[in-house]
Protein backbone atom coordinates (compact mmCIF):
# COMPACT_ATOMS: atom_id res chain seq x y z
CA UNK A 1 0.00 0.00 0.00
CA UNK A 2 1.72 3.15 -0.89
CA UNK A 3 1.74 6.66 0.74
CA UNK A 4 -0.75 8.88 -0.44
CA UNK A 5 1.26 11.12 -1.83
CA UNK A 6 2.00 8.40 -4.26
CA UNK A 7 -1.39 9.19 -6.60
CA UNK A 8 0.26 12.97 -6.99
CA UNK A 9 3.52 11.46 -8.78
CA UNK A 10 3.83 11.30 -12.29
CA UNK A 11 3.72 7.65 -14.16
CA UNK A 12 7.73 7.52 -14.13
CA UNK A 13 8.05 9.03 -10.55
CA UNK A 14 5.39 6.43 -9.41
CA UNK A 15 7.48 3.78 -11.30
CA UNK A 16 11.03 4.70 -9.40
CA UNK A 17 8.34 4.43 -5.96
CA UNK A 18 7.59 1.24 -6.71
CA UNK A 19 11.15 -0.09 -7.58
CA UNK A 20 12.23 1.30 -3.77
CA UNK A 21 9.07 0.06 -2.29
CA UNK A 22 10.16 -3.64 -3.75
CA UNK A 23 13.55 -3.61 -2.04
CA UNK A 24 13.37 -4.75 1.59
CA UNK A 25 16.77 -4.82 3.10
CA UNK A 26 20.71 -3.77 2.45
CA UNK A 27 22.68 -6.75 3.33
CA UNK A 28 26.13 -5.49 4.42
CA UNK A 29 28.72 -8.30 3.64
CA UNK A 30 30.46 -8.33 6.97
CA UNK A 31 28.10 -6.36 9.63
CA UNK A 32 30.73 -6.92 12.69
CA UNK A 33 33.10 -5.57 10.99
CA UNK A 34 31.29 -1.79 11.67
CA UNK A 35 30.80 -2.62 14.85
CA UNK A 36 33.66 -0.81 16.47
CA UNK A 37 32.47 1.91 14.88
CA UNK A 38 29.04 1.79 16.29
CA UNK A 39 30.59 2.03 19.79
CA UNK A 40 33.45 4.50 18.75
CA UNK A 41 29.71 6.10 17.74
CA UNK A 42 28.74 5.52 21.46
CA UNK A 43 31.41 6.83 23.05
CA UNK A 44 31.96 10.01 20.90
CA UNK A 45 28.00 10.72 21.92
CA UNK A 46 28.43 10.50 25.25
CA UNK A 47 31.57 12.67 25.00
CA UNK A 48 29.10 15.81 23.77
CA UNK A 49 32.73 17.71 21.62
CA UNK A 50 31.47 17.61 18.33
CA UNK A 51 34.43 16.97 16.77
CA UNK A 52 34.84 13.09 18.15
CA UNK A 53 31.44 12.55 16.73
CA UNK A 54 32.18 14.04 13.40
CA UNK A 55 35.09 11.73 13.02
CA UNK A 56 32.99 9.00 14.31
CA UNK A 57 30.34 9.87 11.90
CA UNK A 58 32.61 9.95 9.52
CA UNK A 59 34.41 6.58 10.10
CA UNK A 60 31.09 4.42 10.13
CA UNK A 61 29.81 6.29 6.61
CA UNK A 62 33.13 5.70 5.23
CA UNK A 63 32.81 1.55 6.50
CA UNK A 64 29.53 1.71 4.95
CA UNK A 65 30.01 3.15 1.70
CA UNK A 66 32.96 1.11 1.53
CA UNK A 67 31.29 -2.01 2.54
CA UNK A 68 28.78 -2.04 -0.49
CA UNK A 69 31.36 -0.56 -2.61
CA UNK A 70 29.64 2.85 -3.68
CA UNK A 71 31.42 5.91 -4.21
CA UNK A 72 31.70 8.00 -0.23
CA UNK A 73 30.02 10.61 0.46
CA UNK A 74 31.33 14.06 2.84
CA UNK A 75 29.92 14.19 6.11
CA UNK A 76 29.44 17.20 8.26
CA UNK A 77 27.96 17.15 11.78
CA UNK A 78 26.61 20.46 13.11
CA UNK A 79 25.33 21.36 16.59
CA UNK A 80 22.24 22.31 17.39
CA UNK A 81 19.07 21.46 14.62
CA UNK A 82 17.19 24.09 13.39
CA UNK A 83 13.82 24.41 14.46
CA UNK A 84 10.60 25.70 12.02
CA UNK A 85 7.12 25.41 12.76
CA UNK A 86 6.95 21.99 11.26
CA UNK A 87 9.32 20.50 13.55
CA UNK A 88 13.19 19.72 13.72
CA UNK A 89 15.39 18.77 11.07
CA UNK A 90 17.62 15.90 12.47
CA UNK A 91 19.83 15.24 9.37
CA UNK A 92 19.82 16.05 5.72
CA UNK A 93 21.05 14.60 2.28
CA UNK A 94 21.73 16.91 -0.45
CA UNK A 95 23.14 15.58 -3.90
CA UNK A 96 23.16 18.45 -6.30
CA UNK A 97 24.56 17.99 -10.03
CA UNK A 98 28.27 18.51 -10.33
CA UNK A 99 28.87 18.54 -6.37
CA UNK A 100 29.85 16.00 -4.43
CA UNK A 101 26.94 14.40 -2.73
CA UNK A 102 26.59 15.76 1.24
CA UNK A 103 25.12 14.17 4.40
CA UNK A 104 24.18 16.69 7.68
CA UNK A 105 23.40 15.72 10.80
CA UNK A 106 22.82 17.53 13.65
CA UNK A 107 23.83 16.20 17.47
CA UNK A 108 21.59 18.25 19.26
CA UNK A 109 18.12 19.17 19.88
CA UNK A 110 16.71 22.72 18.99
CA UNK A 111 15.52 23.82 22.08
CA UNK A 112 16.72 22.10 24.73
CA UNK A 113 20.35 21.40 23.13
CA UNK A 114 20.61 18.23 24.13
CA UNK A 115 23.11 15.55 22.76
CA UNK A 116 20.55 13.07 20.74
CA UNK A 117 20.42 9.55 21.83
CA UNK A 118 22.44 7.39 20.21
CA UNK A 119 19.61 5.71 18.25
CA UNK A 120 17.92 8.50 17.49
CA UNK A 121 21.51 9.45 15.70
CA UNK A 122 22.36 6.23 14.57
CA UNK A 123 18.52 6.11 12.96
CA UNK A 124 19.31 9.67 11.39
CA UNK A 125 22.10 8.96 10.14
CA UNK A 126 21.44 5.85 8.41
CA UNK A 127 18.48 7.51 6.89
CA UNK A 128 20.66 10.00 4.91
CA UNK A 129 22.61 6.73 3.82
CA UNK A 130 19.83 5.21 3.17
CA UNK A 131 19.20 8.02 0.46
CA UNK A 132 22.90 7.99 -1.02
CA UNK A 133 22.45 3.94 -0.78
CA UNK A 134 19.19 5.05 -3.68
CA UNK A 135 21.14 6.76 -5.98
CA UNK A 136 24.81 5.14 -5.77
CA UNK A 137 23.68 1.51 -4.89
CA UNK A 138 20.49 0.63 -6.34
CA UNK A 139 20.67 3.15 -8.89
CA UNK A 140 17.34 4.74 -8.64
CA UNK A 141 17.13 7.97 -11.21
CA UNK A 142 15.12 9.64 -7.22
CA UNK A 143 15.23 8.61 -3.33
CA UNK A 144 11.33 8.67 -2.03
CA UNK A 145 10.35 7.60 1.38
CA UNK A 146 8.71 4.70 0.62
CA UNK A 147 8.02 1.62 3.12
CA UNK A 148 10.66 -0.35 1.58
CA UNK A 149 13.04 2.51 2.33
CA UNK A 150 12.32 2.29 5.45
CA UNK A 151 12.79 -0.93 5.71
CA UNK A 152 16.08 -0.73 4.25
CA UNK A 153 16.67 1.67 6.92
CA UNK A 154 15.80 -0.50 9.52
CA UNK A 155 17.90 -3.65 8.37
CA UNK A 156 21.02 -1.55 8.61
CA UNK A 157 19.82 -0.71 11.63
CA UNK A 158 19.88 -4.38 12.84
CA UNK A 159 22.46 -5.36 11.33
CA UNK A 160 24.63 -2.39 12.88
CA UNK A 161 22.73 -2.71 16.62
CA UNK A 162 21.88 -6.58 17.05
CA UNK A 163 20.03 -6.47 20.56
CA UNK A 164 22.59 -8.16 22.45
CA UNK A 165 24.23 -5.26 22.30
CA UNK A 166 22.70 -2.49 22.15
CA UNK A 167 23.02 0.03 25.00
CA UNK A 168 20.48 -0.59 27.84
CA UNK A 169 21.53 2.38 30.35
CA UNK A 170 18.50 4.23 30.59
CA UNK A 171 18.42 7.39 28.72
CA UNK A 172 18.27 10.81 30.72
CA UNK A 173 14.37 11.68 30.26
CA UNK A 174 13.87 8.44 32.05
CA UNK A 175 16.09 10.15 35.04
CA UNK A 176 13.62 13.20 34.84
CA UNK A 177 10.71 11.69 35.61
CA UNK A 178 12.79 9.35 38.64
CA UNK A 179 12.13 10.71 42.55
CA UNK A 180 14.57 12.98 44.14
CA UNK A 181 15.58 10.17 46.28
CA UNK A 182 15.87 7.43 43.43
CA UNK A 183 18.19 9.75 41.47
CA UNK A 184 20.64 9.96 44.86
CA UNK A 185 20.62 5.90 45.71
CA UNK A 186 21.87 6.27 41.69
CA UNK A 187 24.42 8.79 42.35
CA UNK A 188 25.51 6.62 45.71
CA UNK A 189 25.91 2.95 44.09
CA UNK A 190 28.50 4.91 41.85
CA UNK A 191 31.88 4.68 43.41
CA UNK A 192 31.34 1.06 44.70
CA UNK A 193 30.37 -0.16 40.99
CA UNK A 194 33.64 1.50 39.64
CA UNK A 195 35.57 0.00 42.64
CA UNK A 196 34.24 -3.38 41.50
CA UNK A 197 35.48 -2.74 37.69
CA UNK A 198 38.40 -1.56 38.40
CA UNK A 199 39.55 -4.37 40.65
CA UNK A 200 42.25 -6.89 40.14
CA UNK A 201 43.42 -5.12 36.51
CA UNK A 202 47.14 -3.41 36.57
CA UNK A 203 47.83 -0.66 35.44
CA UNK A 204 49.11 -0.85 32.53
CA UNK A 205 45.62 -2.66 31.55
CA UNK A 206 44.27 0.38 32.92
CA UNK A 207 45.85 2.67 31.25
CA UNK A 208 45.54 0.79 27.90
CA UNK A 209 42.81 2.52 25.15
CA UNK A 210 40.10 -0.17 23.72
CA UNK A 211 40.60 1.95 20.40
CA UNK A 212 42.40 5.21 19.63
CA UNK A 213 39.86 7.18 19.98
CA UNK A 214 38.15 5.43 23.20
CA UNK A 215 39.17 6.35 26.84
CA UNK A 216 40.94 4.04 28.48
CA UNK A 217 39.17 3.02 31.96
CA UNK A 218 41.59 5.23 33.92
CA UNK A 219 40.72 7.91 31.82
CA UNK A 220 37.09 7.37 32.35
CA UNK A 221 37.18 7.62 35.99
CA UNK A 222 39.36 10.57 35.94
CA UNK A 223 36.80 12.56 33.80
CA UNK A 224 34.18 11.24 36.26
CA UNK A 225 36.03 12.51 39.13
CA UNK A 226 36.97 16.17 37.46
CA UNK A 227 33.34 16.19 36.09
CA UNK A 228 32.14 15.35 40.19
CA UNK A 229 34.78 18.59 40.64
CA UNK A 230 32.78 20.64 38.01
CA UNK A 231 29.07 19.91 39.16
CA UNK A 232 30.15 20.85 42.71
CA UNK A 233 31.17 24.48 41.21
CA UNK A 234 27.68 24.72 39.30
CA UNK A 235 25.91 23.69 42.50
CA UNK A 236 28.11 26.53 44.45
CA UNK A 237 27.09 29.31 41.73
CA UNK A 238 23.73 28.25 41.71
CA UNK A 239 23.21 28.73 44.92
CA UNK A 240 25.78 31.94 44.81
CA UNK A 241 23.96 33.67 42.60
CA UNK A 242 20.25 34.01 41.05
CA UNK A 243 20.05 32.10 37.87
CA UNK A 244 24.05 32.82 36.76
CA UNK A 245 24.94 32.17 33.54
CA UNK A 246 26.98 28.87 33.47
CA UNK A 247 30.01 28.81 31.07
CA UNK A 248 30.96 25.90 29.66
CA UNK A 249 33.74 23.41 30.83
CA UNK A 250 35.91 21.49 29.46
CA UNK A 251 35.19 20.03 26.45
CA UNK A 252 35.77 16.55 28.79
CA UNK A 253 38.57 15.44 25.79
CA UNK A 254 40.67 18.02 26.33
CA UNK A 255 40.69 17.88 29.80
CA UNK A 256 42.30 14.15 29.13
CA UNK A 257 44.83 15.34 26.72
CA UNK A 258 45.79 18.35 29.05
CA UNK A 259 45.35 16.91 32.46
CA UNK A 260 47.11 13.43 31.25
CA UNK A 261 44.88 11.01 32.92
CA UNK A 262 46.85 7.88 31.09
CA UNK A 263 49.39 9.10 33.62
CA UNK A 264 46.75 8.92 36.33
CA UNK A 265 46.55 6.41 38.98
CA UNK A 266 43.02 4.98 38.94
CA UNK A 267 42.62 3.69 42.52
CA UNK A 268 43.45 6.95 43.83
CA UNK A 269 41.58 8.84 41.20
CA UNK A 270 38.71 6.95 42.54
CA UNK A 271 39.01 7.36 45.72
CA UNK A 272 39.04 11.44 44.66
CA UNK A 273 35.59 10.44 43.20
CA UNK A 274 34.46 8.97 46.01
CA UNK A 275 35.28 11.65 48.17
CA UNK A 276 33.71 14.35 45.78
CA UNK A 277 30.43 12.58 45.28
CA UNK A 278 30.08 12.32 48.94
CA UNK A 279 30.63 16.01 49.13
CA UNK A 280 27.80 16.25 46.15
CA UNK A 281 25.17 14.06 47.97
CA UNK A 282 26.09 16.00 51.52
CA UNK A 283 25.60 19.27 49.85
CA UNK A 284 22.34 17.87 47.81
CA UNK A 285 20.68 16.39 50.72
CA UNK A 286 21.40 19.58 52.88
CA UNK A 287 19.43 21.93 49.97
CA UNK A 288 15.60 22.59 50.91
CA UNK A 289 12.83 21.29 48.14
CA UNK A 290 12.60 24.87 46.73
CA UNK A 291 16.60 25.33 46.03
CA UNK A 292 16.54 21.87 43.87
CA UNK A 293 14.20 24.39 41.58
CA UNK A 294 17.14 26.82 41.52
CA UNK A 295 19.30 27.04 37.88
CA UNK A 296 21.54 28.69 35.67
CA UNK A 297 21.32 29.20 32.19
CA UNK A 298 23.29 27.00 30.43
CA UNK A 299 25.00 27.83 26.89
CA UNK A 300 24.02 24.46 25.48
CA UNK A 301 21.40 23.04 27.51
CA UNK A 302 19.08 26.54 28.19
CA UNK A 303 17.85 26.77 31.91
CA UNK A 304 19.46 24.00 34.20
CA UNK A 305 17.82 23.31 37.42
CA UNK A 306 19.78 21.80 40.25
CA UNK A 307 16.87 18.97 39.92
CA UNK A 308 17.73 18.65 36.26
CA UNK A 309 21.34 18.57 37.27
CA UNK A 310 20.90 15.38 39.51
CA UNK A 311 18.94 14.00 36.76
CA UNK A 312 22.26 14.35 34.19
CA UNK A 313 24.34 12.73 36.60
CA UNK A 314 22.22 9.96 37.08
CA UNK A 315 22.22 9.45 33.48
CA UNK A 316 25.96 10.37 33.02
CA UNK A 317 26.92 7.75 35.77
CA UNK A 318 25.02 5.24 33.49
CA UNK A 319 27.02 6.12 30.43
CA UNK A 320 30.56 6.13 31.98
CA UNK A 321 29.29 2.97 33.98
CA UNK A 322 28.49 1.39 31.16
CA UNK A 323 31.67 2.43 29.27
CA UNK A 324 34.16 1.26 31.62
CA UNK A 325 32.61 -1.98 31.89
CA UNK A 326 33.33 -2.13 27.64
CA UNK A 327 36.35 -0.76 28.33
CA UNK A 328 37.97 -3.48 31.06
CA UNK A 329 37.24 -5.54 28.54
CA UNK A 330 39.44 -4.15 25.86
CA UNK A 331 35.87 -3.02 23.88
CA UNK A 332 35.14 0.71 22.89
CA UNK B 1 64.10 43.06 43.02
CA UNK B 2 60.49 41.34 42.60
CA UNK B 3 57.91 43.53 40.56
CA UNK B 4 54.76 43.42 42.52
CA UNK B 5 51.36 43.78 41.92
CA UNK B 6 51.52 47.57 42.45
CA UNK B 7 54.38 47.98 40.12
CA UNK B 8 52.08 45.73 37.47
CA UNK B 9 49.19 47.60 37.65
CA UNK B 10 50.87 50.65 36.71
CA UNK B 11 52.02 49.19 33.67
CA UNK B 12 50.42 49.58 29.90
CA UNK B 13 47.81 46.78 29.10
CA UNK B 14 49.87 45.93 26.05
CA UNK B 15 53.27 45.81 28.70
CA UNK B 16 51.43 43.13 30.97
CA UNK B 17 50.31 41.50 27.71
CA UNK B 18 53.57 41.17 26.75
CA UNK B 19 55.02 39.89 30.00
CA UNK B 20 52.46 36.87 29.62
CA UNK B 21 53.55 35.73 26.49
CA UNK B 22 56.91 35.23 27.32
CA UNK B 23 55.97 33.14 30.15
CA UNK B 24 55.88 29.43 28.22
CA UNK B 25 59.17 30.08 26.75
CA UNK B 26 60.73 31.19 30.24
CA UNK B 27 59.12 28.07 31.70
CA UNK B 28 60.35 26.13 28.94
CA UNK B 29 63.99 27.00 29.36
CA UNK B 30 63.79 26.21 33.36
CA UNK B 31 63.38 22.94 32.88
CA UNK B 32 65.13 22.32 29.84
CA UNK B 33 67.65 19.46 30.50
CA UNK B 34 66.23 18.39 34.17
CA UNK B 35 66.15 15.25 35.18
CA UNK B 36 62.40 13.34 35.77
CA UNK B 37 63.78 12.87 39.59
CA UNK B 38 64.43 16.76 39.97
CA UNK B 39 61.45 18.00 38.44
CA UNK B 40 59.46 15.55 40.71
CA UNK B 41 61.12 16.46 44.16
CA UNK B 42 59.20 18.17 46.34
CA UNK B 43 62.11 20.97 48.18
CA UNK B 44 59.97 19.50 51.70
CA UNK B 45 56.50 18.30 52.48
CA UNK B 46 55.22 21.61 51.83
CA UNK B 47 56.14 23.24 49.38
CA UNK B 48 55.27 21.62 45.00
CA UNK B 49 58.06 20.32 42.97
CA UNK B 50 59.00 21.78 39.59
CA UNK B 51 55.83 20.30 37.59
CA UNK B 52 53.65 20.46 40.12
CA UNK B 53 53.90 24.60 39.54
CA UNK B 54 53.92 23.92 35.92
CA UNK B 55 50.78 21.92 35.88
CA UNK B 56 49.06 24.26 38.62
CA UNK B 57 49.94 27.30 35.90
CA UNK B 58 48.39 25.31 33.23
CA UNK B 59 45.21 24.64 35.63
CA UNK B 60 45.12 28.14 36.66
CA UNK B 61 45.15 29.14 33.03
CA UNK B 62 42.02 27.44 32.32
CA UNK B 63 40.58 28.78 35.39
CA UNK B 64 41.23 32.55 34.12
CA UNK B 65 39.43 31.69 30.92
CA UNK B 66 36.45 30.52 32.87
CA UNK B 67 36.15 33.50 34.69
CA UNK B 68 36.49 35.53 31.95
CA UNK B 69 33.78 34.19 30.57
CA UNK B 70 31.91 34.44 33.08
CA UNK B 71 32.63 38.20 34.05
CA UNK B 72 31.54 39.19 30.54
CA UNK B 73 28.48 37.55 30.01
CA UNK B 74 27.09 38.04 33.10
CA UNK B 75 25.27 41.67 33.61
CA UNK B 76 26.06 41.77 36.81
CA UNK B 77 29.70 40.97 39.22
CA UNK B 78 29.23 37.01 39.18
CA UNK B 79 30.50 35.61 43.05
CA UNK B 80 33.49 33.66 41.59
CA UNK B 81 33.76 30.14 43.63
CA UNK B 82 38.06 29.43 43.89
CA UNK B 83 38.60 26.11 43.94
CA UNK B 84 42.04 24.87 46.04
CA UNK B 85 45.05 24.88 44.39
CA UNK B 86 46.44 22.17 46.30
CA UNK B 87 43.48 20.00 46.73
CA UNK B 88 43.62 20.40 42.47
CA UNK B 89 47.21 18.87 42.79
CA UNK B 90 46.78 16.26 45.10
CA UNK B 91 43.30 15.17 43.04
CA UNK B 92 44.58 16.20 39.16
CA UNK B 93 48.13 14.04 40.62
CA UNK B 94 50.42 16.61 39.25
CA UNK B 95 53.32 14.58 40.26
CA UNK B 96 52.44 11.79 38.16
CA UNK B 97 52.46 14.23 34.68
CA UNK B 98 54.99 15.23 32.47
CA UNK B 99 56.74 18.65 33.03
CA UNK B 100 56.96 19.22 29.15
CA UNK B 101 53.21 17.79 27.74
CA UNK B 102 52.22 20.44 30.44
CA UNK B 103 54.13 23.54 29.66
CA UNK B 104 52.74 22.22 25.98
CA UNK B 105 48.93 22.91 27.07
CA UNK B 106 49.93 25.78 29.22
CA UNK B 107 51.06 27.26 26.28
CA UNK B 108 47.88 26.26 24.00
CA UNK B 109 45.67 27.71 26.41
CA UNK B 110 48.18 31.06 27.32
CA UNK B 111 48.07 32.33 23.68
CA UNK B 112 43.79 31.57 23.72
CA UNK B 113 44.15 33.97 26.58
CA UNK B 114 46.11 36.30 25.06
CA UNK B 115 44.32 36.00 21.69
CA UNK B 116 40.55 36.48 23.89
CA UNK B 117 42.04 39.58 26.18
CA UNK B 118 43.32 41.38 22.85
CA UNK B 119 39.48 40.90 21.45
CA UNK B 120 37.60 42.81 24.52
CA UNK B 121 36.14 46.42 24.34
CA UNK B 122 37.29 49.12 27.05
CA UNK B 123 34.09 48.64 28.45
CA UNK B 124 34.76 44.64 28.91
CA UNK B 125 37.89 45.00 30.49
CA UNK B 126 36.50 47.08 33.38
CA UNK B 127 33.58 44.46 34.21
CA UNK B 128 34.29 42.67 37.25
CA UNK B 129 33.60 39.81 39.35
CA UNK B 130 33.57 39.25 43.42
CA UNK B 131 36.47 37.37 44.53
CA UNK B 132 36.31 35.63 47.44
CA UNK B 133 39.54 37.08 49.21
CA UNK B 134 40.53 39.79 46.97
CA UNK B 135 36.58 41.37 46.36
CA UNK B 136 35.36 42.65 43.79
CA UNK B 137 38.64 42.47 40.75
CA UNK B 138 38.01 43.70 37.04
CA UNK B 139 39.03 42.03 33.91
CA UNK B 140 41.59 44.18 34.09
CA UNK B 141 43.22 43.65 37.49
CA UNK B 142 42.78 40.23 37.31
CA UNK B 143 45.54 40.35 33.74
CA UNK B 144 47.66 42.16 36.59
CA UNK B 145 47.34 39.46 38.49
CA UNK B 146 47.59 36.61 35.51
CA UNK B 147 51.45 38.87 34.75
CA UNK B 148 52.36 38.81 39.00
CA UNK B 149 51.05 35.36 39.42
CA UNK B 150 53.41 34.20 36.50
CA UNK B 151 56.69 35.89 38.11
CA UNK B 152 55.77 34.57 41.48
CA UNK B 153 55.60 31.05 40.31
CA UNK B 154 58.73 31.18 37.98
CA UNK B 155 60.65 31.86 40.92
CA UNK B 156 59.24 29.42 42.39
CA UNK B 157 60.40 27.16 40.16
CA UNK B 158 63.76 28.31 40.26
CA UNK B 159 63.99 27.78 44.01
CA UNK B 160 62.34 24.22 43.60
CA UNK B 161 65.14 23.23 40.70
CA UNK B 162 67.40 24.11 43.25
CA UNK B 163 65.84 21.99 45.80
CA UNK B 164 65.04 25.27 47.68
CA UNK B 165 61.43 25.78 49.39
Amino acid sequence: MPFSYYARLTRSQQAIYRKSDEIPEVRLPRPDALHPMVEGLTSALASEDRLAVQRATDRLIRGLTDAVAVPPVKVEVLAARPHAKWGELHGLYTSERGKPPKIQLWMRTAKQRRVVAFRTYLRTLLHEVGHHFDYALLRLPDSYHTEGFYKRESSLFKQLVPEARAPRAPHVEAWFRTSPDERLARLARTPDQLAALLAGRSESALARRPAADAWAPVEIVCHLRDAEEMFGQRFGTILAMDDPILTEAGPAERWASDRQYRRHDAALALAHFRRRRGESMETLMAMAPDDWQRGGEHPVRGRVTIDMFVALMAWHDDNHVEQLTRAVEGRP
Amino acid sequence: MATTMEDYAKQPREQRLQRLTRTADELSAAINGQAEAVLARRPDDKNWAAKEIVCHLRDAEEMFTSRFELIVAMDTDPKLVGPSADRMAEERQYLRNDAGEAIGAFRRRRAENVEYLRTLTPAQWDKGGVHPVRGRMTIDTFLTLMAWHDDNHLDQLGRALAGKA
